[in-house]
């Protein structure tokens, strides 16, 4: 592991994107909390985007809702949430820009259910809109992010959001649009400065999904996560006796499980995997702080220097 | 309230949180009380499949489980292609209209990337079979919450697009003979720097090909709107009754109630709200040195049972709230499906008693 270690910190310091994904209910948004901490404290400049409708980020960093502003969440540390709806909005009116035709393009229901309906378009433009922030075309007030990281929505289709804009650019093969999808998809090709971190918890059916991400990925995208993080990991158990009571028969068999799994895991990714134990903690910012150390820990684990 | 007066039950609620095996587990009961059952299936875990005899032989045929039940039990996995497929094989007016969709160089991408299609092929499914009326009960699992609003609005969705003015626009011919775009022809030097716009913006072979999917969709139109009509009223008739599965964990309870709101206001025949894999509780006193795992573990207990409490406070009796607790084993045989199909029908019937 201690290589591994190593190269995933360099790794980190160098990338400009991040996608975290995985699926619902794994504690994803913890973990991207958590990194982004980690690396604000490294001293990188960070950004967190964060596209999910029920807005919950700026809760576990105990910072003001973003309402679709770039907050400043802590030093070095920026969120903003995003509507992509709104950002495709937004590329209308700046590629038309003549008022009235924007109007009637934005309020047309070919526009509407187009945008909603049709495949990569939405995630091109949250890429996008990560893109040009990387490339220091954010607002002026704010420093150009070293890195962004971007909280993916919870899905078990990981791949078809970094697959997204390759798609969008082969469909719209001309023009501005065409252009742009090709742009980013060169940039998620590149490996020097996007990464993806997958989130999941040693159960079967999260295990599965994630092994069968790692499958798509390495075929469509010839590539693999940076790190997995196994979250809610029971501790070690203790032996079983006849006079166990219930609550001792599930943890000893939940700890059998989480075991089996991360095995099964281990066995089908041979890059870094980091697990972070389950704790007595609500979700919040406490949390986050507990998972962050864990996370700083274990990177710098067996490696001996920070 | 009791899902087993109804022949058509739908679980929905988030993923991960053992909705599919609930469904197995009700479709297990049912058919052991006497009635011949089929569990459709959306996302089954590995041995869940196996037990279940779906998966990639049997594709979406609906398999029969071997079971010393009174009623059958039968399974079925969705392949939402397959569905798209015969969708267009009964609407299509000819062969000509059926070839022209299946070789457009979109039906290939959009049926599989186009979002909501799933979900609508999950519910087109389920009026097919409903149909054939095989079965003394449906059980149908759906995809994961957020999904599943889409998997309800989709016939809605289907008949708002194909009654809005999209279709409409995307259907008139928009092209002349000689390939240029109508619209602008007629305007001149106007026209022609329209035309050399969306040319530049999106390429106006795009703007052909597009033009000819949705031509080519034409002849199925009303067969469509008529079917997602169907489906709609299939979803709200009163033998249709919906089970909300949700977990115990963080932010849950607020989800569950926005969930079991949006479907209630929907006009959808909400009945019982299930929260599953509830950690027991474990009181840290009875033990004489509780380990730091003991410490945790009864904080989980407390942390799921007061979930479980608040929720049912903000339930109140609209719906009965069954707790199902978390088991040592994920129940993947028939026995152990069964046995779970008992404790949900025991819980069930203490909640019913209460109301």
């Amino acid at each position: 592991m201690g290589t591994d270690q190593t190269d995933l910190l360099a790794r980190l310091d160098q990338l400009q994107l991040l996608v975290v994904t995985g699926k619902g209910g794994v504690g994803k948004s913890t973990v991207t909390a958590a990194l982004g901490v980690h690396l604000a404290n490294r001293g990188r400049k960070v950004l967190l985007i964060e596209v999910d409708p029920r807005e919950n980020l700026h809760q576990l960093l105990d910072t003001p809702p973003s309402g679709g502003e770039i907050v400043e969440a802590a030093s070095n540390l920026w969120l903003q949430h995003i509507d992509p709806r709104q950002l495709l909005d937004d590329l209308v009116r700046e590629k038309l820009k003549v008022g009235a035709l924007v109007r009637k393009v934005l309020a047309s229901p070919v526009h509407l259910h187009f945008t909603e309906g049709a495949p990569g378009l939405k995630q091109t433009a949250v890429f996008g809109r990560a893109l040009r922030m990387v490339e220091g075309h954010g607002p002026k007030e704010l420093p150009r992010p070293d890195v962004v990281i971007l909280d993916a929505p919870a899905s078990g289709h990981g791949v078809a959001w970094m697959a997204a804009p390759q798609l969008v650019s082969e469909v719209i093969s001309s023009g501005p649009i065409g252009k742009m999808a090709a742009e980013i998809a060169a940039f998620l090709a590149d490996k020097e400065r996007f990464g993806s971190i997958v989130v999941t918890t040693a159960e079967e059916m999260p295990v599965q999904e994630v092994l069968e991400l790692l499958k798509a990925m390495a075929i469509r995208l010839d590539r693999q996560p940076e790190l997995v993080v196994v979250n809610s990991v029971y501790p070690p158990a203790p032996k079983p006796r006849a006079k166990d009571d219930d609550a001792t028969r599930l943890w000893i068999r939940r700890r059998q499980v989480n075991e089996a799994e991360l095995s099964r895991l281990v066995a089908g990714f041979d890059g870094p995997v980091v697990e972070i134990p389950l704790k007595p903690i609500d979700a919040g910012p406490l949390l986050v702080g507990v998972v962050g150390e864990h996370l700083t820990n274990a990177f710098e684990d067996n490696d001996g220097s920070p | 309230m009791d899902p087993r007066k109804h022949s058509l039950i739908i679980v929905v609620g988030s993923g991960g949180v053992g909705k599919t095996t609930l469904a197995a587990a009700m479709a297990a009961s049912s058919a052991g009380a006497g009635d011949d059952t089929l569990v459709m299936t959306f996302d089954p875990s590995l041995r869940l499949k196996d037990t279940l005899g779906v998966g990639l032989e049997a594709a979406e045929n609906i398999t029969r489980v071997k079971t010393d039940t009174t009623g059958e039990l039968h399974a079925s996995l969705l392949d939402a292609r397959r569905t798209f497929d015969r969708l267009i094989d009964r609407y299509a007016p000819d062969e000509e209209a059926r070839q022209r969709i299946l070789t457009n160089r979109f039906y290939d991408r959009l049926s599989s990337n186009l979002a909501g299609v799933l979900e609508y092929m999950a519910s087109e499914r389920l009026f097919e079979v409903a149909h054939e009326g095989n079965h003394d009960r449906i059980i149908l699992d759906t995809p994961p919450t957020r999904q599943a609003l889409e998997f309800l609005g989709a016939p809605a969705r289907i008949v708002g697009f194909l009654d809005s003015g999209a279709l409409r626009i995307a259907l008139k011919p928009w092209f002349d003979k000689e390939g240029k775009l109508k619209a602008t022809s007629k305007l001149g030097i106007v026209g022609r720097n329209v035309e050399g716009f969306l040319d530049r913006m999106v390429g106006l072979e795009l703007l052909r090909d597009m033009a000819d999917f949705f031509r080519a969709f034409a002849p199925l139109y009303e067969g469509f709107r008529e079917r997602a009509l169907q489906v709609h009223d299939l979803l709200r008739s009163p033998e249709t009754m919906f089970v909300l599965v949700s977990g115990p964990g963080e932010g849950r309870v607020a989800d569950t109630l926005f969930f079991a709101r949006r479907l209630t206001e929907a006009g959808y025949n909400l009945g019982p709200i299930v929260i599953n894999r509830v950690h027991p509780i474990l009181d840290e006193n009875d033990l004489k040195k509780p380990s730091e795992g003991h410490r945790l573990l009864a904080w989980l207990g407390r942390r799921d049972h007061n979930a479980v409490a608040e929720l049912r406070d903000l339930v109140g009796d609209s719906h009965p709230v069954i707790e199902i607790p978390l088991l040592a084993d994920e129940p993947t045989e028939l026995k152990s499906l069964s046995a779970l199909g008992k404790l949900f029908e025991s819980r069930l019937d203490e909640e019913l008693e209460g109301l």
